[in-house]
């Protein structure tokens, strides 16, 4: 327990030691500004789907939902990274050598990873509704931001451990973000447009989709259970290559 | 220090070979061989970074990842370059004292140590060969490790820090710490090493002391040539 409090301290001072992390989440608090922004003023114009109404009003969180989908490429590209460049700068060796237990140090990426993605998701969350709420007018509502932010934060946390756990085992960051964009943002899109009870059901258990069902949707755990089971099965991957292959 | 029958296959290729030495402590052991022998891959496969295809490295009869904080018992500078270009050499050493606990003035210790102290704050992509080095060697010293293993230490060093190497390394070694150190410039091996473990393609081809090998050659150099004589790879 100590090793892994010790692991963790390492990988904290190795995460804000570079200018990565502040870059990625000045992007994602600027996306999700934008973007709830323009959703709310989408909102106004009645060009919303009826979906997103509540007893006829539009919920700011909903809003900071809806604009998650720009924000939350900024929050994985602050995850992927805070693995992957361990790659591409070559120190996974000297990690390796500070932490030669490969579940430990992945397991600390991770609890870093989702510590600081969960608390910037719960702000960025709090900041699109506070950018929201004002530009709906009496569209709007405020009830529920709370929960709403702690949710969107709760799901960049698992989706950063998807993202770590996905860039240990694909060991470089291009491979990794082509991969991440296409579960997320590329192929359920593709399957849901034809509209067939299959492809649906398909595009539901991606990790976006899930995440969305999730945030919005009427079944949250099921949404919430997908994404995890994602997140779980990526940091295994990268546990096991870790394990295997030579640093 | 020991390695037992240390073998490491890629594929095909054979890169270390059974090697069975035993490295002890209060000397400089220095580790030669042609480029190519498997020199780097053993010391990989000491620190676990390298996964030995048969046989083990032992350190006082544990294995690197046995102990609880390894950097407090083995010193390691592999290639100089796993260090963050974005990072200061003082915040990549701070994060490393951190994984170990490590107490923090420890940081300061061997950044004086390694006279990198002025350009601590600075981003290491910034640094030159020899800094990066230095900065290396303030790692390897961090945890104050009875075992120090230094693969081609002198690399971009100027002749400054050669002789600060070379000082430093005799003065670990008089200390009572094993010191086990690669290179390709035998010249400082001849004046730095007590004991030579030599290899060519992956075998073992001599472990002596260095007046044992040098005896009955004009140099070690002279001596070098003709134990690696056909292990040279072409």
């Amino acid at each position: 327990m100590t090793r892994l409090r010790a692991a963790i301290g390492a990988e904290w001072t190795k995460l804000w030691t570079t200018r990565t992390v502040w870059w990625a989440l000045l992007s994602a608090l600027v996306l999700m500004a934008a973007g709830a922004g323009q959703y709310a003023l989408y909102a106004g114009n009645g060009d919303l789907p009826a979906s997103v109404f509540r007893d006829g009003l539009v919920p700011a969180g909903s809003i900071a939902v809806l604009a998650l989908s720009f924000a939350q490429l900024a929050f994985l590209a602050l995850a992927m990274l805070a693995m992957t460049s361990e790659f591409s700068t070559g120190t996974i060796r000297s990690s390796l050598t500070w932490v030669p237990a490969r579940g430990r140090l992945l397991l600390a990426k991770c609890a870093v990873v989702a510590a600081v993605t969960f608390v910037t998701g719960v702000v960025a969350g709090l900041l699109g509704s506070l950018v929201a709420r004002p530009l709906l007018d009496d569209l709007g509502t405020s009830a529920g931001v709370l929960t709403q932010s702690l949710k969107i934060g709760l799901y960049l946390a698992v989706l950063g451990i998807l993202a770590v756990g996905l860039g240990a085992a694909l060991r470089g960051p291009v491979l990794t973000l082509v991969v991440l964009l296409l579960l997320i943002v590329v192929v359920p899109p593709l399957l849901q447009v034809p509209d067939i009870a299959v492809l649906n059901a398909v595009a539901d258990a991606m990790p976006g989709v899930a995440g969305n069902h999730f945030l919005e949707g009427d079944s949250p755990l099921v949404g919430l259970a997908i994404v995890s089971a994602w997140a779980i099965a990526a940091v295994l991957a990268g546990r096991a290559v870790l394990q295997r292959r030579d640093a | 220090m020991t390695l037992e029958k240390l073998t490491k296959r890629f594929g095909a290729t054979v890169a270390v070979d059974g090697l069975d030495v035993e490295i002890r402590p209060g000397r400089v052991t220095g580790f030669l061989g042609p480029n190519g022998a498997g020199k780097s891959t053993t010391m990989r496969m000491i620190l676990d970074l390298d996964r030995p295809t048969s046989g083990r490295a032992l350190l006082d009869g544990r294995s690197y990842s046995a102990y609880e904080w390894p950097l407090r018992h083995v010193g390691a500078l592999l290639e100089a370059g796993a260090v963050h270009p974005g990072r200061t050499g003082r915040n990549h050493l701070l994060a490393m004292a951190r994984s170990n606990a490590i107490p923090v003035r420890r940081v300061d210790e061997v950044l004086e140590l390694a006279g990198l102290g002025g350009s601590a704050r600075k981003r290491a992509g910034a640094y030159s060969m020899g800094m990066r080095q230095r900065l290396g060697i303030a790692g390897a010293l961090l945890g104050d490790p009875p075992v120090v293993v230094l693969d081609e230490p002198v690399n971009g060093l100027d002749p400054d820090g050669v002789r600060w190497i070379r000082g430093l390394m005799r003065g670990l070694a008089a200390e009572g710490r094993t010191v086990f150190v690669s290179s390709h410039l035998l010249s400082e091996m001849q004046v730095t090493a007590d004991h030579l473990i030599v290899i060519g393609r992956g075998r073992l081809l001599a472990d002596a002391p260095l007046a044992e090998i040098v005896a009955g050659h004009a140099s070690l150099e002279d001596a070098y040539y003709q134990l690696t004589d056909g292990s040279v790879l072409s």
